[in-house]
C-alpha cells in the first residue's frame, strides 16, 4: 500500500504539491493576477513611460535594465509570501498536524513546502515574462544562469519565508518582513538603477544587501550585464541556500512552533 | 506482541511550571479496545500527541507494535491512524480531496487512494457530502470525516480522542457499532472520551489519567464490580481514593 522509492516518500511530497496547487487555484486572483497587474504598471510607468526619457543604461535601453529588476523582486516575494503564508496558516488551523501524524521525514516535509513555493513563484514569473515580451522588454543572453539563478532565489525566499511562517504569532508579524525588509532591500538592491550611479559609500553599502547579488544575477543572465563579481553572486546565493536550508531542517528537527 | 508500549513518559511544556505527564507507564495489547479517561487536562491529549508525533516526548520511551515512535517515527506513523479532538484541517477543501491527499502522504498511489477514499465515504455516508468544503459540513459529518481520515491509510492502531463529542444520539451510536467493528476485524483502539457510558460500553480495559499521572489501570469489570457505573469509579478515583 505505501510506495517509497529509495526511501523517500515521493507520493506524499507529491500530494502535498497537488494540494497547494489545487488551493493556489482556488486563490489564483490574488496568487497570480496581483503580482501579474504590479508587474504590468511597472514595466508600462517605469519601462516604458519613463523609460523613453532615460538613456541606454549597460548599453540597453532603461525597459531592458529594469525588466530584469522588476522579475526579481516578484520572484522574491513570490516565494516568500507563499512558504511563509502556507506554513502560518497551516499552524493557524493546526492542519500542519496533518503533516506532523504522516511518515515524512525532516527533508520532506521541507522539501513540500519549499517546491510548492517554487512552483507558485514559478507561474508568477512565467506570467511576468510574457507581459514582459508584450513590451519587447524580455532578452534572456543566458538561459541556463537564468534558469538556476531564478530556481535558487526562489529556494533561498521560499525557506526565509518558511522561517517566518514558523516565527509569526500573527498576521501582523507575518507582514512585517515583506513590508519593512523585502521591498526596501529589493528596491535598494539595484531594482531601477546600477549601482555605478551611486556615490562610492553607497556602491559599498550596496555590497552588504544580499538583494543586490540576487538582482545582479538575474540581470546578467538576462541583459548580459552585472554590476560586481559573478563568483561571488553565485557564492551568496548558494551560500544562503545552503545556511538556510540547515536552518530550516534544525527549526523542523525541533519541532519549534509547529510540534508542542 | 503489544499495540502501544509506553515506558517513563514525561512531557513538561516550555511555559508550563509543572510536567503535562510525569512518568507514565502504559502496555495496550494488540486488538484492544483501550479507553484512556481523564478530567480536562490531566494528560490524556498530551500523550496521545507524544504517540502521534503532534508534539515530542520530553522523557521516556514510547513503541507502537515495537517500534520506537521517536527514533524509527515514520515506520511508527504508518501504524497510526488519528481523529483528533479538534479539527485541524483545512476548512475550505472538500471532502473528497481531502482524504486524497492524506493518502498520498502515507505513500499511496493515486489509482489506489481514489478507491480507498470511495470506500471510505461510503462507508460512512459522506458520498454525497464529498465535493463540499469541510466548512459546509455539519458537526456530526465533520467528525465522521476526522475517522475516515484516521483509516484512509488502514492503520493497526486507531486513536480516537473524543470521537463522538458535539455529535446527535443516532450517530453516536453507529459510530460505536463502527468502532466496534473495526476492533472486532483486529484493529487496536484508544478511545478518549468524556462520555463514561461510551468507555464502559466499548472499552476492555480502562486507564485513568490524572495530573499527569495514571492513577488507576484494569479491566473494566474491575472499574464497574458490585454494580458500580464506570462513572461513579470515575469520580472516586479523580477525587483520589484509591482503586
Amino acid at each position: 500500500m505505501h510506495n517509497e522509492r529509495m526511501g523517500f516518500n515521493w507520493v506524499g511530497v507529491g500530494s502535498f504539491l497537488r494540494r497547494e496547487f489545487d488551493r493556489t487555484v482556488r486563490v489564483a486572483g490574488q496568487v497570480f493576477v496581483s503580482p501579474w497587474v504590479s508587474a504590468f504598471l511597472y514595466i508600462f510607468i517605469f519601462g516604458s513611460v519613463l523609460g523613453q526619457r532615460i538613456d541606454l543604461i549597460a548599453g540597453v535601453p532603461y525597459i531592458n535594465f529594469v525588466f530584469p529588476g522588476i522579475l526579481a523582486m516578484n520572484i522574491i516575494q513570490g516565494a516568500f509570501m507563499s512558504s511563509s503564508s502556507v506554513l502560518y496558516f497551516q499552524r493557524f488551523l493546526r492542519s500542519i498536524e496533518e503533516i506532523l501524524v504522516a511518515p515524512f521525514s525532516y527533508v520532506e516535509m521541507i522539501l513540500s513546502f519549499a517546491l510548492s513555493a517554487i512552483v507558485r513563484t514559478l507561474i508568477i514569473a512565467i506570467g511576468i515574462m510574457l507581459i514582459g515580451l508584450t513590451f519587447g522588454a524580455v532578452y534572456v543572453s543566458h538561459p541556463l544562469v537564468f534558469f538556476a539563478a531564478t530556481f535558487i532565489i526562489s529556494a533561498v525566499f521560499a525557506l526565509l519565508g518558511m522561517i517566518v511562517g514558523l516565527w509569526a504569532k500573527g498576521f501582523e508579524q507575518l507582514n512585517m518582513v515583506p513590508t519593512f525588509i523585502i521591498m526596501p532591500l529589493s528596491f535598494l538592491g539595484g531594482m531601477f538603477y546600477s549601482i555605478d550611479m551611486l556615490p562610492p559609500v553607497l556602491q559599498l553599502v550596496s555590497h552588504f544587501n544580499p538583494f543586490f547579488y540576487f538582482m545582479d544575477l538575474i540581470r546578467y543572465s538576462m541583459i548580459d550585464h552585472h554590476d560586481t563579481s559573478l563568483a561571488l553572486s553565485w557564492s551568496v546565493a548558494v551560500g544562503l541556500l545552503v545556511i538556510l536550508s540547515v536552518l530550516v531542517w534544525r527549526l523542523f528537527k525541533g519541532g519549534w512552533r509547529i510540534r508542542e | 506482541m503489544n499495540a502501544v508500549e509506553i515506558k517513563d513518559f514525561k512531557k513538561q511544556y516550555r511555559t508550563a511550571k509543572t510536567p503535562a505527564v510525569d512518568g507514565v507507564n502504559l502496555t495496550i495489547k494488540k486488538g484492544e479496545f483501550f479507553g484512556l479517561l481523564g478530567p480536562n487536562g490531566a494528560g490524556k491529549s498530551t500523550t496521545i500527541h507524544c504517540l502521534t508525533g503532534i508534539a515530542l516526548p520530553t522523557e521516556g520511551t514510547m513503541k507502537v507494535f515495537g517500534v520506537d515512535a521517536v527514533k524509527d517515527y515514520r515506520e511508527a506513523r504508518r501504524l497510526v491512524g488519528l481523529s483528533p479532538q479538534e479539527f485541524n484541517v483545512d476548512f475550505f477543501t472538500p471532502v473528497r480531496p481531502l482524504l486524497r491527499y492524506v493518502a498520498g502522504y502515507y505513500g499511496i498511489a493515486p489509482r489506489e487512494a481514489r478507491v480507498r477514499c470511495d470506500e471510505l465515504l461510503e462507508q460512512f455516508g459522506l458520498t454525497e457530502h464529498a465535493e463540499k468544503p469541510f466548512r459546509e459540513l455539519s458537526g456530526g459529518l465533520k467528525r465522521r470525516v476526522m475517522l475516515a481520515r484516521a483509516l484512509v491509510h488502514n492503520p493497526e492502531l486507531i486513536i480516537l480522542d473524543e470521537p463522538t463529542s458535539g455529535v446527535d444520539v443516532e450517530l453516536r451510536h453507529d459510530l460505536w457499532r463502527y468502532m466496534e467493528e473495526l476492533n472486532k476485524a483486529g484493529k487496536t483502539i484508544i478511545l478518549t472520551s468524556h462520555y463514561l457510558e461510551e468507555v464502559e460500553k466499548l472499552a476492555k480495559r480502562i486507564a485513568i489519567i490524572n495530573k499527569g499521572k495514571v492513577v488507576a489501570e484494569g479491566d473494566r469489570n474491575e472499574f464497574i464490580k458490585d454494580g458500580d457505573r464506570l462513572e461513579a469509579a470515575y469520580l472516586r478515583i479523580t477525587k483520589g481514593q484509591e482503586f
